[in-house]
Parts: C-alpha cells; sequence; structure tokens
C-alpha cells in the first residue's frame, strides 16, 4: 500500500510501471530481449528522443509547443557539414558555431511567442518548414557525409594458438577519431549525452529559479507575471533550450550514422516522437506540470515498444500503429493517475 | 449635447506631514474607457486606508499604477516625499510596496511555500539551488506569526479552499517586508470566519504600526471597523476622503445612491436631448 502509494505520488509513477510492465513483457516473449547486445541496439532508439524531449519538456512546461526541432535536428547536421566540410572550420568550432545558429532560432522563436505574441504552434510551424526548406537548399538535396564521423581501418596481428601451433593472422580493425566516439559515433555516447542533459535539466527544473518560474508561468502566466516573473526572459530561454537540444541531437545522430539524408519526413518523425515522449512521461500540453526524468522514461518506453515489436518478428507495417495505440493507452492510464494523486494521495 | 462628464464633488490634492505615498492627478485611459479621471489620494504611516467604490469605478486601476503593473497617463505620485514612478512590479517591491491582487496571484501548480516565496526564493549558500528546507521553516513561522492555519505548506495551493488561499496571498506580502502593502479586495471569496482572521490580521499589522495599508473593500461595516480613512472613488476620481470615525455606513451609502441617481438623471437628460433633435437627421448643424 505504501509503496502503490509512493510510485502513485510520482509524476512519472504510471508510466515507470507501464514501461516495466512492456520490459518484462518483451523478455518473457523473445529470448533476445533481455541480452546486452540488444541493450545497445536500443539505444539509439531512446536516447537522441529523450535529449529532445527534455528541451521540449520545458517548453510544453509553458503551455507552448516547440514544432520546430524537427527543422533544427535536420538543418544543423548540414550546417555543420557547411562550415566543417566546405569552409575548413575545425571540428570543434564548427559545433559551437551550429550551436550559437540554434541559439539565434530560438531567441526568434521566443520572440515571436513572448514578445510579439504568435501562437507557438504557428510561429514554430512556421520556423519548421523554414528550416527544413533551408536544409533542402543547402544541402543540394544530397546526401552527405559528416566530417569527423570518417571510419579508418588498420591491420594489427594477432596470434592464435591452433592445434598447438602458433599462427599470426592479419585482422582489420576499425577506427573513429576522438571527435566521433564523443559526439555520438562512441557506444554509449548518445546515452552519457542523455543522461548528462537529462539529469541537469531535471535538477534546474526542480530546484531553481528558472524551473520554478517556467511552472508558474506554465500555471499562471499573468499571476506569475504580477508577482514580478519575467515572463517573457523566461519563455525566450526555454524556446533558446529547446532548439539546442535539437541541434546537438541532430548533430549526433548524424556523426553516429556518418552521413546526413536531407529527408523532412525522417525529421518529422523525430519531432513527433520527442513530442509524444514528453506527453507520456507526464507532460501536459496545457502547461503547469511536467518532468524531464519522465520524458526520458516516455523515449524508453517508445524505444523499448518499437525495438521489442521488431524483435517479435511484428510486420514493419505495424509498427507505428501498435505505436499510436500504446501512446493513447499510456496517456489514458497517466490521467486517471494524476485525478488519483490531486484527489487523495499526498504527493508533491 | 449634454455634457456626458457627471459633475460632483471631486477632492483635491491633500498631505499630511507624515504622508508614506501621496498621488496627484492621475488619469488612465484605455482606448476609448476613461478608468481614472483625477484621482489624488494620501497614506500616512501605519494608517489603514480603505478605497471604496463601484464596480468599474477605477480601484483596481490605480492599485495597478501603484504597484507598478500599469503606467499613469498623467498626474504624478511622491513616495516618502520623493517622486514616485516604478518601472515594473519589481521596481515598486524593490521600494517597499506590494499588492495582493484581485485576481490572485497565486500558482496553482505550486507548493504553498513556493508561493509565498515567490520572487524572493531562498537559495543554498554554495550553489545557485532552492532551498526549500529553509523555505519550508520559514513559510511555517511565517504562517504562525499571522495566525493563519494551514495543514500541510508542501501541497500545491489548487488543494487549498478560497479563503485558505487569500490567506497565503496576504502573507506572502506581509511577508515581503514591505512598508506599503495594497489589498485589492482581500475578502473576497471568504468565509465569515476567514474573513474575520483577514481583519485581525490587518489589526495586528495596524498595532504593530510598521506597515501602512490601502485595502479596496466592498462592505462598508468592514471599513469602518478596519480601516482609519475612507476614500471613495467615484467615475474615475476620488469623491469622498475622511476618517472613519467621522463618517458612518448611512453617509458613505448616501453617496454612493445620490451618485447613481444622479448618473441616471444625466443619462436621461441625454436622452432627452438626443430625442429632441430632429428624427429624420437631415437639418445640418
Amino acid at each position: 500500500m505504501a509503496l502503490r502509494e509512493r510510485v502513485l505520488g510520482l509524476r512519472e509513477g504510471s508510466i515507470i510501471v507501464v514501461t516495466i510492465v512492456t520490459a518484462i513483457y518483451f523478455s518473457v516473449e523473445t529470448s533476445s530481449f533481455f541480452t546486452s547486445a540488444n541493450f545497445k541496439t536500443l539505444l539509439p532508439y531512446f536516447a537522441p528522443y529523450a535529449i529532445i524531449a527534455a528541451g521540449e519538456v520545458f517548453v510544453m512546461i509553458l503551455g507552448e509547443i516547440d514544432l520546430s526541432i524537427g527543422a533544427m535536428y535536420l538543418f544543423t547536421p548540414f550546417l555543420f557539414y557547411k562550415l566543417s566540410a566546405s569552409w575548413g572550420i575545425p571540428l570543434v568550432p564548427s559545433v559551437v558555431i551550429a550551436m550559437l545558429v540554434c541559439t539565434a532560432v530560438g531567441l526568434a522563436n521566443g520572440v515571436a511567442v513572448a514578445v510579439i505574441g504568435i501562437n507557438s504552434f504557428v510561429a514554430t510551424l512556421g520556423m519548421l518548414f523554414t528550416f527544413e526548406g533551408l536544409a533542402l537548399i543547402i544541402s543540394h538535396g544530397e546526401t552527405k557525409s559528416i566530417p569527423g564521423a570518417e571510419v579508418t581501418h588498420s591491420e594489427v596481428s594477432v596470434s592464435h594458438i591452433v592445434n598447438g601451433h602458433h599462427i599470426v593472422l592479419k585482422e582489420t580493425v576499425n577506427h573513429i577519431g576522438t571527435f566521433a566516439k564523443i559526439f555520438g559515433a562512441g557506444t554509449y555516447s548518445e546515452l552519457i549525452w542523455a543522461v548528462v542533459i537529462v539529469i541537469v535539466l531535471q535538477v534546474a527544473l526542480t530546484f531553481t529559479r528558472w524551473g520554478l518560474y517556467t511552472v508558474a508561468i506554465g500555471s499562471n502566466k499573468l499571476g506569475a507575471a504580477e508577482a514580478g516573473v519575467k515572463v517573457k526572459s523566461v519563455m525566450i530561454r526555454n524556446f533558446v533550450l529547446c532548439s539546442l537540444t535539437a541541434g546537438l541531437v541532430g548533430i549526433l545522430e548524424a556523426v553516429r550514422a556518418g552521413s546526413i539524408q536531407p529527408d523532412p519526413a525522417g525529421s518529422n518523425e523525430i519531432l513527433f516522437f520527442a513530442i509524444a515522449a514528453g506527453v507520456i512521461g507526464g507532460t501536459l500540453l496545457t502547461g503547469g506540470s511536467g518532468t524531464v526524468v519522465g520524458a526520458l522514461i516516455g523515449a524508453l518506453f517508445l524505444g523499448i515498444l518499437r525495438d521489442g515489436l521488431v524483435l517479435k518478428g511484428v510486420n514493419a507495417n505495424y509498427l507505428l500503429f501498435y505505436t499510436g495505440l500504446a501512446v493513447l493507452i499510456a496517456m489514458t492510464v497517466n490521467i486517471y493517475v494524476q485525478r488519483a494523486r490531486r484527489g487523495h494521495s499526498g504527493g508533491g | 449635447m449634454a455634457d456626458p462628464v457627471i459633475e460632483h464633488d471631486v477632492v483635491g490634492p491633500s498631505s499630511a506631514p507624515d504622508d508614506v505615498l501621496r498621488v496627484e492627478h492621475i488619469a488612465k485611459r484605455f482606448g476609448p474607457v476613461t478608468a481614472l479621471r483625477d484621482v489624488n489620494l494620501h497614506l500616512k504611516k501605519g494608517e489603514v486606508l480603505g478605497l471604496l467604490g463601484d464596480n468599474g469605478a477605477g480601484k483596481s486601476t490605480l492599485i495597478k499604477i501603484i504597484s507598478g503593473f500599469q503606467k499613469q497617463d498623467s498626474g504624478q505620485m511622491w513616495l516618502h516625499g520623493e517622486p514616485y514612478q516604478p518601472k515594473s512590479v519589481g521596481d515598486a517591491r524593490a521600494k517597499g510596496i506590494d499588492t495582493v491582487y484581485q485576481d490572485l496571484a497565486l500558482i496553482d501548480e505550486l507548493s504553498v511555500y513556493h508561493n509565498l516565496f515567490l520572487r524572493r526564493e531562498r537559495l543554498l549558500k554554495l550553489l545557485p539551488l532552492l532551498d526549500n528546507r529553509r523555505m519550508k521553516r520559514e513559510a511555517r513561522t511565517a504562517l504562525d506569526e499571522i495566525g493563519i492555519h494551514i495543514p500541510r505548506i508542501d501541497v500545491s495551493v489548487a488543494r487549498l479552499s478560497g479563503g485558505q488561499r487569500q490567506a497565503i496571498a496576504v502573507a506572502r506580502t506581509v511577508n515581503s517586508n514591505a512598508d506599503i502593502i495594497l489589498l485589492d479586495e482581500p475578502l473576497a471569496a471568504m468565509g465569515a470566519k476567514e474573513g474575520a482572521q483577514i481583519l485581525d490580521l490587518v489589526a495586528r499589522l495596524k498595532d504593530e504600526g510598521r506597515v501602512s495599508i490601502i485595502m479596496i473593500l466592498h462592505n462598508y461595516v468592514h471599513v469602518l471597523q478596519a480601516c482609519d480613512r475612507v476614500s471613495m472613488i467615484q467615475d474615475g476620481a476620488i469623491a469622498l476622503d475622511k476618517p472613519t470615525a467621522e463618517t458612518s455606513v448611512e453617509e458613505l451609502t448616501d453617496i454612493v445612491v445620490n451618485e447613481y441617481r444622479r448618473a441616471r438623471e444625466a443619462t436621461r437628460a441625454e436622452a432627452a436631448a438626443t430625442n429632441a433633435m430632429p428624427a429624420n437627421g437631415k437639418t445640418n448643424i
């Protein structure tokens, strides 16, 4: 009873339960789900979404939405390519400049919504089209290889003992550079980025003025303003954060894959999965409440679902269908848990 | 055409040597609507001033101007004898003027103690993180001091009753170390018992003599009971300014009723003047 109360008391409580149940189901149903090899396959299914959702949660708690994350995800690696491969700027400064451009886009989003007063759905939809278009323009619609992510090969001699004889065989080993290892291509690189970003942002949300004001604005914008909260500045800051996380994931994913396709359909899917991760994790689109850790678990849930369905050999055509149903069910459960919390249990 | 402005007595600027706040000739329009025409007001140290007036008379607009949420079109204010023009709510607060608004600037999703400390959060010494433990402790002390009983201060204020919410809003202002407190209908949404608690709280603050209070009220009995002086706004100007000892519920009621009659007659006169004009409207004037 006490445990049940405690888990339900957590905003993320319901999705934690749903995720664990889903993982157990796939562990029982397939022999290959609960293996370290599959854990590695699972990582890219959720880490990128967790990072983008972490930024998006800050905008969603305001009661706003940022659709332009799809465009920043697509555009930023092309900008990075342009800076690094076309103009010869070193790798790390190229990343820094690309992040500055993301900041500028987030700033523009924030000003459009908080200062000019354009509805965030409309403003960021405009930005989504604009920057996905720009990605197509600067890529000339062509796939590009990402600088710094090249795989080099070297031959090493490995000695084997076969039937008591020493045999030396040459084997090829693949190497990736330090830059690539850090920015997405290392096996656990994206996971580490995700965990660090989620922890930092969750602490910011729960234990700093910035987080408190974000919740305050989403809950009662006029009241927050009357209390002296600088509403515009907080809103702009959150849109900047959202652009930055999306741009960073764009670069991480591009480096991981080694190449980038100018494919707005793919980036739009990322956009919707990131928002879904946030919503499943307990962040309301109406604003005023949400958690970054919840979004991470939401992303994990979506990742487990897709990975598990693939392992179970579900027809690829059914993947999206099942994902959709799962989102609807998870949201229904969330709302009932939310009501239970408001009604009697004592979380906060 | 009859002059649409209703003629009645308007209280001019006045002052006392121990004024903490003076407001002179304040006017404010919202597009075609004149909210304040010519408002003159003063507040002495340690005084509780009751502000009366019908809905739409301009009470809330005046409060918002004094507290820095809106800017007047014309007129001047003085705080402790110095010219006073707040740039923002934060600026007004920094100068010691704090407000409890009618629409309750409480944040439903935040806990009682986070609401109490909104914009004055306590931080840890080493890191820029919220010191929740200290805020909880200080919130408990502050609420106890002013006699407000809230069973749990770590629940969101959405779960509290209207009266408890108002009490917390008042407590937040009192707790802010302001020396001028503006209360916009502090007794709205309150039961009799909770209302009495707030009036007791105001009386206690008056006895301390540290803060001066302007309080918007609707109930004349409350005004006479809790305030030292009463100012009545009518039609965007102050129509009466008297110590409560020198007035009565009857006098206050008479002013409002007379105002209503005058306004009705003015409307009739205007209608008559309009009707007297040629109905076909072809006459050139």
